[in-house]
């Protein structure tokens, strides 16, 4: 049974949130990939308003019935789900079939604050999104954070990892379709933001293999401009690369926000000057 | 109320998943059945009609316990996107008409490897390269239509692609997966991993009697019969000149289970008396993790099945080099002496990939494989079932799929798989392969049946709101009759 709902556009008026209140609702974004504003018809059962957030393989919109496992009883923000509740639903995908089962991860009542208007957006909207930035955020500043170098610059040339010569006995690197087959981008630092200065060249090394196991690794490209963050090798076994004939530290930036346009260094700025 | 609001929420769940199949409101109606007895489904839900991923080697499981429960699995992602920390597997209760995704691997996003075999009760054991650590993961869960993750029974890195095959002994689960480990001493890699204890415990097993080139190949392909002897398939790789590698076909075989000490030696080649059968010797495999047949990747094609009620007849399918203008040709040959003495060729399948073998109940073999056709734009994957009851002297063909090789354009490797998969129930071949999922009816001449939301009037994936989705690779189930 999809029900599709038959209720006009809907603006869903959020209460005056407090910080701590931001904060919670930042945290119940950080764990959801699902969340949307709707109302429970039954028990377990939430008919959705309106479609804040969701993968984009995920049908889901207005009028689509949800079957929502609550979240376990005791958790912050998540008050029994009764019918007639109207509320925004964080929540995680876990079974998807003809409709989409999830997990909530809490809710936060809208109640007698919804209200008809035209438009696409709504005030609940902007705060879901104003979280998500917020989650964002944290995210890369813990990655700028944590990384050794943060640059901007240009990918100058790329070249095959040297391995070295095998020491006597050492078992020859195994053919599997998931060896790494380690690259070496040679990027050319036009802006240090982090731990080096321009004119700098640094050894970054990244899976040159096209197997599903590094499908969501950075790869780099001759001429590639962007902005990076850089973490000391301890990926390959070997340290340390040769630049100009002389050994010098290699580098990795194989999570998905190491790897950065060159328009996005500001806002890097922006946030290592933050608190 | 709590404990109510759950207790209505699953029962909720249940009843969703089965449910009959129908379009989706103001979707065209679907197409005509398909001819009498063969189904062909697209496995991505309805609720999934947007998605857009390469959902490559597939992989089936029945259960014995109950036939209407199926598991499935491919490189499906989580649909909750690169922060998910649980990998999905597909599931049927109605025997293989719907199916639905469950996030119950502890693997991020998904699995870079994924095998498994039913058990009682019906419990689902699971070997997998989880990733991000692309370590081995052995798992299990007492109940596969739980949401629930599964629970690890053991872990290790440093190995290659699993493959995990289950047999019932005594009220306890045996399992035995294939795995390519190069922690093994003095390069002899191919291992079986035996759990006679339904997991809970596993025993590294090394089935390579000879030298190699520094490791086996990387498919281990075991098969157990009822009677608990297991055959293990194998690549001997013996030398290489870089990527050609020269290669040994390799059958072993216990008679008891593998519960002894020195398990695999059963079976010995007259020519050396070392355990393992040579099938074939000396031949030519390139090993290319690069597009080389149409966007797919080879280099290590292998499938074995055994006649399970008559366990003196086994089958083994493997793919090679066959001159120096051939890519792979897929060789099929048969032992009816458990081994010992094998035939020639009983099939051979040039620019052929992902072949997979089973024997049914009444020993009619079938055979399921992935051959590519056509040069250039107009090349096609060809998704072919055979099944014969007197060695391939005669067969009855089926086309399961024939689709663009060329479209979508690969997002990784493989593209198709490095594997898929047969089974036998009862009077029934089940399947499952991966394939190019635009919905025009002409790729498909045993007729499909899509959940996800599709015009096959105008051959066009749609999502759930209507608008056209981008053609991709999805993994299709499928039942064909034992032949009359």
């Amino acid at each position: 049974m999809r029900t599709r709902s038959l209720i006009v556009p809907i603006v869903l008026i959020s209460l005056a949130v407090p910080l701590s209140a931001q904060l919670s609702r930042a945290a119940l974004v950080r764990q959801s990939d699902i969340i949307f504003a709707g109302t429970v018809t039954r028990a377990g059962v939430v008919r959705v308003d309106q479609v804040f957030e969701k993968p984009s393989a995920v049908s889901l919109m207005k009028g689509d019935s949800v079957t929502v496992l609550p979240a376990r009883a005791g958790s912050p923000g998540s008050p029994p789900l009764n019918p007639g509740m109207q509320a925004t639903f964080y929540t995680t995908g876990w079974i998807y079939g003809r409709w989409i089962t999830v997990r909530e991860v809490g809710h936060e009542a809208i109640g007698p604050q919804l209200a008809t208007v035209a438009g696409t957006g709504t005030a609940q909207q902007d705060l879901v999104a104003k979280a998500r930035q917020q989650v964002n955020d944290a995210d890369l500043k813990a990655r700028i954070q944590a990384a050794a170098m943060v640059v901007v610059g240009r990918v100058e040339q790329l070249r095959p990892m040297e391995y070295g010569p095998r020491p006597t006995g050492a078992p020859a690197r195994p053919r599997r379709f998931t060896e790494p087959n380690w690259q070496e981008a040679i990027i050319h630092v036009d802006e240090g933001l982090k731990g080096a200065t321009a004119g700098e060249r640094v050894v970054v090394r990244f899976p040159g293999s096209r197997d599903v196991a590094f499908v969501g690794t950075p790869r780099f490209a001759a001429g590639q401009e962007g902005t990076f963050l850089l973490q000391k090798d301890t990926a390959t076994g070997s340290p340390l690369a040769l630049m100009a004939g002389q050994p010098v530290q290699a580098y990795t930036a194989l999570h998905r926000l190491d790897v950065l346009s060159k328009q996005d260094a500001q806002h890097v700025r922006t946030l290592m000057r933050g608190p | 109320m709590r404990a109510t609001t759950l207790l209505a929420a699953v029962i909720f769940v249940i009843a969703a998943c089965r449910r009959p199949q129908d379009q989706p409101d103001g979707a065209p109606s679907p197409p005509p059945p398909p001819p009498p007895g063969v189904r062909v489904v697209d496995m991505i839900p309805a609720s999934l009609s947007g998605e857009t991923w390469q959902d490559a080697e597939p992989f089936l499981t029945t259960f014995a316990s109950n036939p209407n429960i199926l598991a499935a699995s491919a490189f499906t992602p989580n649909p909750g996107g690169p922060a998910s920390t649980t990998a999905p597997i597909y599931v049927s209760d109605d025997s293989g008409n719907t199916w639905s995704l469950r996030n119950t691997l502890p693997s991020n996003v998904q699995t870079a490897d994924i095998t498994h075999a039913g058990g009682e009760s019906p419990a689902l054991y699971a070997t997998i390269l989880s990733t991000p650590s692309i370590a081995l993961k052995d798992l299990e869960t007492n109940d596969v239509l739980s949401a629930t993750a599964m629970t690890q029974d053991a872990t290790r890195p440093n190995v290659d692609q699993p493959f995990v095959r289950a047999s019932r002994a005594a009220s306890t689960d045996r399992l035995y997966v294939g795995i390519n480990d190069f922690a093994a001493p003095n390069g002899r890699t191919a291992t079986v991993d035996v759990s006679l204890n339904g997991g809970a415990t596993f025993t590294s097993r090394r089935i390579e009697s000879r030298n190699t080139l520094g490791q086996n190949g990387p498919s281990i392909r075991p098969a157990v019969a009822q009677n608990n002897m297991v055959y293990v398939a194998y690549f001997g790789w013996r030398s290489n000149a870089g990527d050609t590698i020269t290669t040994d076909i390799v059958v072993a075989r216990d008679d008891n289970g593998a519960t002894g000490t020195t398990p695999f030696r059963d079976l010995r080649d007259p020519s050396d008396n070392q355990p393992g059968r040579l099938v074939a010797t000396g031949r030519t495999i390139v090993f290319s993790n690069a597009p080389t047949l149409g966007q797919e990747r080879i280099g290590s094609t292998l499938s074995l099945a055994v006649d399970a009620a008559r366990s003196d007849t086994v089958y083994i399918a493997w793919a090679d080099r066959v001159g120096s203008g051939d890519i792979q040709t897929v060789h099929v040959r048969r032992s009816l002496d458990r081994g010992a003495t094998w035939s020639n060729d009983l099939r051979m399948l040039p620019n052929t990939t992902n072949p997979s073998l089973a024997v049914a109940d009444d020993g009619t073999v079938g055979l399921l494989y992935q051959q590519l056709t056509g040069t250039g734009s107009a090349s096609r994957w060809v998704n072919r079932f055979e099944q014969s009851r007197d060695g391939f002297a005669t067969h009855q063909d089926l086309v399961l799929a024939t689709v663009p090789a060329s479209t979508p354009a690969l997002q990784f490797l493989p593209y198709l798989g490095d594997y898929d998969m047969l089974l036998t129930r009862g009077t029934e071949f089940l399947g499952i392969f991966s394939a190019a999922n635009t919905p025009d009816p002409a790729n498909f001449p045993s007729g499909v049946l899509f959940q996800r939301r599709v015009n096959q009037a105008t051959h066009q994936l749609l999502d759930g709101s209507g608008s056209p989705v981008a053609v991709s690779i999805d993994p299709f189930f499928f039942s064909v009759p034992v032949m009359p």
